[in-house]
């Protein structure tokens, strides 16, 4: 029986592939477009023409047309794109590997988690600055991330989505406390707080950008080599222990490169929620089960909807800006709660 | 939940007579129980009213209270200043307490309470809204909270209605609607400059020090009305949960039973939250307390919100008394709870009875 | 425990007697002229009491105002730390008792063992409420009123009309601002603005934009709901008014940093709550946008006092710095 149907699956999937390739081309192409328009798009107008100019000269002549592209548009359009491309990758991953389509960075309470120890380097150890926030929000990340799938995955059923959810909305919560308890007596990091509680693209410069893009880049090219052993993880834990796997050495790399993957984007766009969950399902139902294809996929679907979403908020709120956080929220939510009445929720 | 798992048993005469026996002693059990808690939820309740700027005898706080002498400095610091304070963590304690155990009893889960199904979120929500854009304050704000958990408390029976309300869909649901209004939230408050937003950041900390008698009066008139309709709807959806067939019968009956028993748990946290902000966890860790106590007799709806009473009590005490510089309640009900829930998550997975 | 019984006897008597006035003054305090005493609140509102008051409980700016007049208060009660909030970081507060550090809290049954027969906190029009005792706060804090009458100055549309407001209050308090060195400031404050007037009309057509840069966007304040800024633009200077301010908070004009150039200043007024010397080199290492406000690149900056002057000392050291920063003003810089 299962032969047949590993087979069945597997002609599936050579099928595909032929489809699937130049799907991944289609995409990058896609994302490209969308980064054109991250940068051409803004809430300040600025003709096409001054556009192309400033980005031919590569080098700010200190006008703000050629400062705002150069120095605001471009940088801001590439921490999206990687950090898009972290976290549609660490959902995928967190889901292959804990078998949970619910498996999220966010749902696993990471946000607050790294919130809580940015805070907590802010005014206890008095540390500024990104660079030094990467390493707590990471440590914060890696944290809830074990703890709440160890929680979880307590008992005989193991993490079910539900315990998993659960789980992690007590993370958020507690750690959501601590970080109030902090913040009701500091000014200071109630300020640095704001600014991150609502994940955004907006303020994120160069500094920001050449500080988390190496976390970033290692943990891409990293998960892509998780494809083949989330397939095996995808048959249970025996199946993969039959095909020669050490699953509890498999995971425990998995969460630490989820770690990686959404610590760094999280340290440098705060919490951003729903692309990590909501990206790998669609993924999945363009690919089939196959994590070789559905992690390149969400790797592109990913930073593609984080930059729609992103260029939506500046044009929309013009000439302030909304946060793409708050547009992936708003649009998020219902897909969330479609994921949920509809998908067979057993079925990753 | 032992509460829906009894099953009738076989009618013969020594089974009868053994029934009635189990049933006496579960009724003495649960008698026990609430009438020990009722007397640790009053003792707090006193105690509360104890400390402070200056330390007041029980003596003191009872006869001041009842009106017994007039005195006048203690009357205007017990009456006055800590009467209030005091009596909103009850009612709010009662009111979460009992609105926990609807809600975990309703969708059989005990990890089911409003706070994880984005009930509180939801009043949240629409209460810092009408803060920050409307200018709203006082009533205006309950009102803003009550329809803020209504409506989503409706958002998600609807969106989670599909045969019945199941109790698995309804929590992942309410958790996507949790994290959906947590983000709008947030979202508001980022748009009010740091120094006009905390009237916003002061409500969403939770916390029974900012109930005005409005609030209060009609939290308290709600309990008064509310609990008894809560315990006879309890009554009347274990009878028809009984498994006869007569109660199967009366399917729509039972449907109705519960949407209205729900009904009574939302409006009582609404309110709650209305008095005294966002204050998590009591409705989640009432009801397994109180069952755990009641034994064989769990499920009661006056031990658990006696139960929340004693424990947002105890919350307060520590928030205001015991720290070194006072935080609000819901920062120590967060801290202490989100462990609690782990290890609840932790053990009853262990029995496999979780999720 | 026997010794604050007494006191708090006390306290609660005149708690129910506030607004009669039959309290004996206490002895210690120099009481002022006895007689009756009455003072017309910022609500419009006529306050009376048998005697005046001498026990007197303020808040933060409040109190800064009183003792500026060389008014003591024995209680005061602030919205942040002492150590940082700008009115009392300076004043010398032994003896005085702190009721509350931060805003909705006010430690009520310590405030009544002060035996209080006088509450001061400025009139908020907009909130029909005293400071402290608006909506939103503790519900025990609001009981501080039914202490002892509640008076304070309307805040508004100017920061000297509250510095007069405060100086009526301490004359009717027994204040004597003849006393050359509380005279001292407001003579000093005179010639500030003498100063500040003079060095504006030398620069005809210099502009000035009050600022409060963020992380995420630059905020530009709305002179209409800043007094201080209403006052400059009384004296002649030109504050620009924010053509779109947000519709949910006028306060301010919200702009991302793509837009932080749609104004251009001569000289940039920066929030004094977040004012530092480094402020503005940091800012321009931090946002690539900063410096192209030209007043920014050109280092054309000053703290501006927000949203917290109450007194003439306060109001002409801050004024003499604007001054300074308008004198060495290019008002050619903006646009």
């Amino acid at each position: 029986m299962r032969t047949t149907a590993t087979r069945a699956t597997a002609d599936r999937t050579a099928r595909r592939a032929t489809a699937l390739a130049p799907g991944l081309v289609v995409l990058c192409a896609a994302l490209a477009f969308v980064a054109f328009l991250s940068v051409t798009l803004g809430s300040r107008s600025i003709g096409l023409a001054e556009v192309l100019a400033a980005l031919g000269s590569l080098q700010s002549d200190g006008t703000i047309t050629s400062t705002v592209t150069l120095d605001l548009r471009v940088p801001r359009t590439l921490l999206g794109i990687l950090a898009g491309a972290a976290l549609g990758v660490a959902g995928a991953v967190l889901q292959g590997v804990t078998r949970n389509p619910l498996a999220d960075a966010g749902i696993m309470g990471v946000n607050q988690a790294a919130a809580a120890f940015v805070v907590f380097a802010i005014t206890v150890l008095g540390v500024r600055g990104v660079g030094v926030y990467v390493w707590f929000a990471f440590a914060g990340a890696i944290l809830a991330i074990v703890l709440v799938y160890a929680t979880a995955s307590l008992g005989r059923e193991g993490a079910t989505p539900v315990k998993l959810a659960l789980a992690g909305a007590a993370a958020t919560a507690g750690f959501g406390s601590v970080t109030t308890g902090i913040v009701m007596t500091n000014v200071d990091a109630l300020n640095e707080l704001r600014f991150w509680q609502v994940g955004s693209l907006a303020g994120r410069y160069a500094p920001i950008l050449v500080g988390v893009a190496p976390f970033l880049i290692v943990g891409l090219v990293a998960s892509l080599a998780f494809g083949r052993v989330l397939n095996g993880l995808a048959l249970g834990d025996d199946t993969a222990r039959g095909l020669g796997q050490r699953v509890g050495r498999t995971r425990a790399a998995a969460f630490a490169v989820v770690a990686v993957l959404a610590g760094a984007a999280t340290a440098a766009c705060g919490p951003i929620v729903f692309v990590g969950l909501v990206v790998p399902h669609v993924a999945r139902f363009l690919c089939g089960p196959d994590y070789r294809w559905i992690l390149p996929y969400s790797m592109l679907l990913a930073p593609l909807v984080l930059l729609l979403a992103d260029v939506l908020g500046r044009v929309v709120g013009a000439p302030g800006e909304l946060q793409v956080g708050v547009v992936l929220g708003v649009l998020g939510a219902p897909v969330f709660v479609g994921i949920v009445r509809y998908a067979r929720l057993a079925e990753v | 939940m032992p509460t829906t798992t009894f099953s009738a048993p076989s009618p013969t005469v020594g089974a009868q007579a053994a029934l009635r026996a189990t049933r006496r002693r579960r009724t003495r059990r649960a008698a026990v129980v609430t009438t020990a808690l009722a007397a640790v939820a009053a003792a707090l309740f006193v105690v509360t009213m104890m400390v402070g700027s200056f330390g007041l005898t029980a003596v003191e706080v009872v006869v001041s209270v009842l009106h017994l002498r007039e005195d006048p400095a203690v009357d205007f610091i017990v009456r006055d200043l800590r009467l209030p304070t005091a009596t909103t963590a009850l009612a709010v304690g009662l009111a979460l307490g009992a609105s926990g155990t609807i809600f975990q009893q309703l969708l059989r889960n005990p990890l089911a309470s409003p706070d994880f199904v984005g009930v509180t979120s939801g009043a949240g929500l629409a209460a810092v809204s009408g803060i920050v854009f409307l200018q709203a304050g006082g009533l205006a704000v309950s009102g803003f909270a009550l329809g803020g958990a209504l409506l989503a408390a409706l958002l998600m029976y609807v969106l989670a209605w599909r045969d019945g309300v199941s109790g698995y869909r309804f929590i992942l649901i309410g958790i996507g609607v949790l994290i959906f209004f947590d983000g709008l939230t947030g979202y508001v408050l980022s748009r009010a400059q740091l120094f006009e937003a905390r009237q916003a950041m002061h409500w969403l900390t939770g916390s029974v020090g900012q109930a005005g008698p409005e609030e209060l009066r009609l939290l308290l008139g709600a309990l008064v009305l509310l609990l008894p309709t809560a315990l006879l709807l309890q009554r009347q959806l274990r009878a028809l949960e009984l498994g006869d067939d007569a109660a199967r019968a009366l399917g729509n009956r039972t449907e109705l039973s519960r949407a209205a028993l729900l009904a009574t748990a939302v409006v009582l946290v609404a309110l709650a939250v209305a008095a005294a902000g966002p204050i998590i966890f009591v409705a989640l860790v009432a009801g397994p307390v109180a069952d755990r106590l009641l034994g064989p007799a769990a499920g009661g709806i006056p031990a658990a919100a006696l139960v929340g009473a004693a424990l947002l009590l105890t919350a307060d005490l520590v928030a205001v008394h015991l720290l070194a510089s006072p935080l609000p309640t819901g920062v120590v009900t967060g801290a202490v709870g989100a462990p609690y829930l782990l290890w609840l998550l932790a053990t009853t997975n262990r029995r496999g009875a979780g999720g | 425990m026997r010794v604050w019984r007494s006191l708090l006897a006390a306290a609660a008597l005149s708690a129910v007697l506030a607004g009669c006035g039959a309290e004996a003054p206490s002895s210690g305090t120099p009481a002022g002229s006895s007689g009756p005493w009455s003072f017309t609140d910022g609500s419009g509102q006529v306050v009376t009491a048998e005697r005046t008051p001498t026990r007197i409980i303020a808040h933060a700016g409040e109190a800064n105002a009183l003792m500026s007049f060389g008014i003591r208060p024995v209680g005061i009660y602030a919205d942040e730390p002492v150590a940082t909030d700008p009115n009392l970081k300076d004043l010398d507060l032994d003896g005085i008792e702190i009721l509350g550090e931060e805003w909705g809290k006010i430690d009520v049954e310590k405030a009544a063992s002060l035996r209080p027969d006088l509450i001061v906190g400025d009139w908020w029009p907009a909130e029909k409420a005293h400071s402290g005792l608006e909506e939103g706060v503790d519900e025990k804090s609001k009981k501080l009123a039914e202490l002892a009458p509640v008076v304070g100055v309307s805040q508004g549309k100017s920061i000297v009309e509250l510095a007069e407001g405060y100086e009526d209050l301490a004359v009717s308090l027994g204040a004597k601002v003849d006393d050359p060195r509380i005279a001292a400031n407001k003579q000093r404050f005179d010639e500030a603005v003498a100063r500040f007037k003079a060095a504006v009309a030398a620069k005809p057509g210099l502009t000035v934009l009050a600022m409060s840069p963020a992380d995420d966007q630059v905020y530009v304040a709305n002179p209409e709901y800043a007094p201080e800024l209403l006052d400059l633009q009384s004296w002649g200077l030109q504050v620009i008014n924010p053509d779109s301010p947000d519709p949910a908070f006028p306060y301010w004009e919200n702009l991302s940093w793509e837009n932080a150039d749609k104004y251009q200043p001569d000289v940039i007024l920066w929030d004094g709550r977040s004012f530092t010397p480094t402020a503005n080199a940091e800012w321009g290492a931090k946002q690539p946008t900063w410096f192209q406000i030209q007043a920014a690149r050109a280092g054309s900056v000053v703290a501006w006092p927000a949203y917290w002057l109450h007194t003439y000392g306060d109001f002409a050291t801050e004024l003499d710095l604007l001054t300074a920063a308008v004198e060495a003003a290019d008002a050619n810089i903006g646009a």
